[in-house]
């Protein structure tokens, strides 16, 4: 009994503060527009006085009240499996969740009432929200009609997860997923293409052929979505050389970005500089400034270890947004203002500036990236690269020059960094301060740790997630950064090798991705002289 | 006296000290004419606009000193740097601040003074609940964000938990921006504490004014650190808590509960950021939701200026860096947007010259 009362007590604090949270940063309300606009019911007429609105956040909270019974009354070790206990567990979780809700709809209303505006201290506490979430009802009502709906919920979430085996529908709906996905392997064209080789290439051919065929029939929008995808999937490219395989932590990779970016709009555009030369030319030279710059960069810290550059990087990002936003540099780099009119890449006398074109132009680069990289992972240096990330003490031992290794690490990924920087320009024509912010740097970290750290497939597949996704996902575009930090936390805790790892990251990680036991020693081991 | 030993081995002499030599003596070649410049051939600014500046970065750097021992309490002990530092101390600024808020809307006024409010009407006891509250709030943070986000990674790699922190950083500056709103607040302090208000001193024919906000930044930061320093070198919690920093496995050996040091190491750094947030509140006036960030970084900075690991360092660091701040842009001869690039570049100096900061704290490999 007393796990049980400790399990819905603990759930039940729990969820109070997830939803609160939810509450404050306006999330239910986007989720309640959601199930409205699934639902269809804009214009429903409803007793009691409710909006639509009431009914569809009554919905969702439904479904959390249900959760966080259900998740009170998890089975406890050694303890019976009993009705009694599931129901007392669900019911206490939906008891204290209620009550705190309830306190927390009443202290608004009431300062509602009073008539505080609650907008300038919480951005999403407009009055509407407030009405809404007490169901239209005055304060005190309102906290106890979610003190008795909670309670419910509760309970019902008890005897649902009791009903369920508590926990054994997990195991079993694996077990049939499972069942389900042998049954699709073993279906007759799916063996044909795993078990022929010439016929599986064929069809990766189509697919590639399909995917080059895309930009011309999707239209202008996407092709633009398309393209900054493709741009970040050249940045998650670079940066997985530096995190992925040589396991340095940069955070100011915009930074590279931006020295690519504005080198060819400086080299090309009118103004501040009248240089206006051709495209080509300034790519190489962007390429190798950026290259360089991690060079310099990367000589004073490189020589320490791990936590350092994660914080000189994201303090050099800043400084390059800090320079190019200053007054200092205005007349070199057009200041705030940002530098219009970049040129456009000219093939034969004629200049290609539509989003089609700079699709195949990105796609090309990608290519190359992807096959250098390639070639890079599986020479030696790639492996020298994938021996100081597991240990730098014993690939040192090897006779690996680790310095050299991880500078040309940073200059190759910082080089990528500035090709995209290049396309980046030249496609939008334009490039600003305001283009490299420090969320640039860390979109891209989270594509590559998502995909997998490392991983090729990975990095693509991260990028066209986490970057493609929100633009089909409209209506959740708030809480995209939010998300983006979140999945950090997640990933690290629950899947450290990403989504796509790559051989070597599932053979190390095994079956318990929870724990990536990598051979990196406990910090403590060394320190004892 | 030493006996000498009977083979000498040469050393080699690497490039990079040759570089590092060079780059030293230009760097302080070029500071010295810098100096030489401002003070002798062309005086730009009076006595009294120096004293301003040092004020100012006094007042600065004591707030910074107290985020820069929270980075390395933490550092010292899990060897990792806890990104969303900067984010806790956000969220106890806005702690001081809702406190702060309501106890403005409380009127307290009898008939004579009908708006007297009890923000106004007790300004000492209103100040002292804002530190609470804001601390209180920020090592709640600390306390959750060390449970969820850092103790499942303790023994994975070093990166792991890193990234880790990351997140976590974007995560709590976003949660700020969806609650509070992108805009900037003004922390309205009680009357008695306006900003800008002070003592005046006169120097060279003008009036520099110390400023209580200052004056209170600075006294409430000492005690801070003095209770800090009693509570690591004197109390039981200290004593584990350097024991956990020296040998983890051999203090869980000796009875010690590394995890709740741990927690209680994280409880004590949030309720610290969270002061500093309420100083830097008060002081400076504006909160918002990244304005932990650069704070942050610059009591980093701050941290491995005095020698990472070491409480004595980061207060030192903090200070020493909230001078050069200060001093920096008018003795080099740049803009005062500039800041920031000083604070930077004084890192990438430190790490370049002495990666083991003011007090050699000797860390070995392993550690940094």
């Amino acid at each position: 009994m007393k796990h049980h009362l400790r399990n819905g007590l603990n759930a039940g604090i729990v969820f109070t503060v997830v939803t609160i949270f939810l509450f404050l940063v306006g999330f239910t309300n986007t989720i309640a527009d959601i199930i409205g606009a699934i639902l269809r019911n804009e214009s429903a007429s409803l007793p009691l006085g409710m909006t639509p609105e009431m009914l569809n956040l009554l919905i969702f909270f439904f479904f959390i009240g249900i959760w966080a019974g259900a998740s009170g009354a998890k089975k406890a070790p050694g303890e019976k499996d009993s009705w009694t206990g599931a129901l007392l567990a669900g019911g206490l979780a939906g008891l204290i969740h209620g009550l705190f809700v309830g306190l927390l709809g009443w202290l608004l209303g009431s300062l509602a009432v009073a008539g505080v505006r609650m907008t300038v201290y919480f951005a999403q506490l407009l009055p509407v929200v407030i009405r809404t979430f007490l169901i239209g009802l005055a304060p005190l009502q309102g906290a106890i009609f979610y003190l008795v709906f909670f309670f419910l919920t509760g309970i019902l979430g008890g005897a649902v997860a009791r009903g369920l085996g508590r926990g054994a529908w997990r195991h079993s709906f694996s077990l049939w997923l499972r069942a389900q996905w042998q049954k699709v392997t073993n279906w007759g064209l799916v063996k044909f293409f795993k078990t022929n080789k010439i016929a599986r290439y064929i069809l990766f051919g189509v697919i590639i052929l399909l995917f080059f065929l895309l930009p011309l029939v999707v239209g202008q929008y996407w092709n633009y979505t398309l393209g900054t995808v493709g741009i970040y999937v050249l940045l998650g490219l670079g940066l997985n050389i530096v995190v992925g395989l040589a396991g340095l932590l940069d955070l100011g990779y915009v930074a590279f970005f931006a020295i690519g970016g504005y080198t060819v709009a400086l080299l090309t555009a009118p103004s501040p500089q009248h240089l206006m030369w051709n495209f080509w030319v300034t790519v190489p030279i962007a390429i190798i400034l950026a290259a360089f710059a991690g060079v310099v960069l990367g000589v004073p810290v490189l020589r320490l270890r791990g936590d350092y550059l994660a914080i000189v990087t994201l303090g050099f990002g800043q400084i390059i947004a800090v320079l190019l936003k200053s007054d200092e540099l205005t007349e070199f780099t057009g200041g705030p203002k940002g530098v219009t009119a970049v040129g456009a890449p000219t093939l034969f006398g004629h200049s290609f500036n539509d989003p089609v074109a700079f699709v195949y132009l990105t796609l090309l680069a990608v290519i190359l990236v992807i096959v250098v990289t390639i070639r890079l992972r599986s020479s030696r240096v790639g492996r020298a690269w994938e021996a100081m990330r597991e240990d730098e003490t014993v690939a040192r031992a090897m006779g690996i020059n680790t310095l050299s290794h991880k500078l040309l690490a940073f200059a190759i990924g910082a080089a990528f960094a500035g090709l995209g920087g290049v396309i980046f320009a030249s496609r939008n024509q334009f490039t600003g301060p305001e283009d490299y912010n420090l969320m640039v740097s860390f979109n891209v970290l989270a594509s590559v740790i998502v995909g997998g750290m490392g991983s090729l497939p990975g990095v693509v597949g991260g990028a066209f997630t986490l970057k493609g996704l929100p633009e089909v996902l409209r209506e959740l575009e708030n809480y995209r950064v939010l998300a983006f930090g979140a999945l950090l936390v997640v990933m690290m805790l629950i899947r450290p090798a990403g989504l796509i790892p790559t051989s070597r990251r599932k053979m190390e990680t095994g079956k318990t991705p929870g724990q990536d036991a990598g051979p990196e020693p406990d910090p403590q081991k060394g320190k004892t002289p | 006296m030493d006996p000498k030993p009977a083979v000498h081995i040469r050393r080699p002499v690497s490039t990079y000290r040759i570089v590092q030599i060079i780059l030293g003596i230009i760097f302080s070649g070029y500071l010295l004419w810098r100096l030489y410049q401002v003070f002798i051939a062309h005086p730009a600014y009076g006595p009294d606009t120096w004293l301003r500046f040092s004020i100012d970065g006094i007042v600065l750097g004591s707030v910074y000193a107290l985020i820069a021992i929270g980075y390395t309490l933490v550092y010292g002990i899990l060897f990792m740097i806890n990104f969303a530092h900067g984010d806790i101390m956000m969220i106890g600024a806005f702690g001081g601040y809702f406190v702060f808020e309501a106890l403005g809307n409380i009127k307290v006024g009898s008939a004579t003074t009908p708006d007297l409010t009890f923000l106004n009407a007790h300004p000492a006891i209103s100040v002292v609940l804002a530190f609470l509250v804001g601390a209180l709030i920020a090592s709640t943070s600390g306390y959750f964000l060390e449970k969820i986000a850092y103790r499942p990674l303790r023994s994975a790699p070093r990166l792991v938990p890193l990234i880790s922190a990351i997140g976590a950083s974007i995560f709590l500056e976003n949660a700020g921006q969806l609650m509070f709103g992108a805009q900037r607040r003004d922390y309205s302090n009680p009357t008695t504490l306006e900003r800008g208000t002070g003592w005046g001193i006169p120097i060279g024919g003008h009036t520099v004014i110390l400023t209580y906000t200052g004056v209170l930044t600075i006294i409430a930061s000492v005690l801070i650190m003095v209770g800090l320093y009693v509570l690591v070198r004197r109390t039981r919690l200290g004593r584990s808590m350097r024991a956990v920093a020296e040998n983890k496995s051999v203090a869980a050996l000796m009875g010690i509960d590394v995890d709740g040091v741990i927690s209680r190491t994280f409880i004590i750094s949030g309720a610290l950021a969270g002061a500093a947030g309420v100083m830097w509140g008060i002081h400076l006036g504006l909160v918002y939701y990244y304005v932990g960030f650069i704070p942050g970084i610059k009591a980093f900075t701050a941290a491995v200026l005095g020698g990472i690991g070491s409480i004595p360092g980061a207060m030192i660091g903090g200070v020493f860096l909230g001078v050069v701040e200060a001093l920096g842009p008018a003795v080099l001869g740049i803009s005062f947007q500039l800041k920031d690039v000083i604070a930077f570049s004084i890192l990438v100096l430190v790490l370049i010259f002495r990666p083991t900061g003011i007090l050699g704290e000797v860390l070995s490999e392993e550690k940094v």
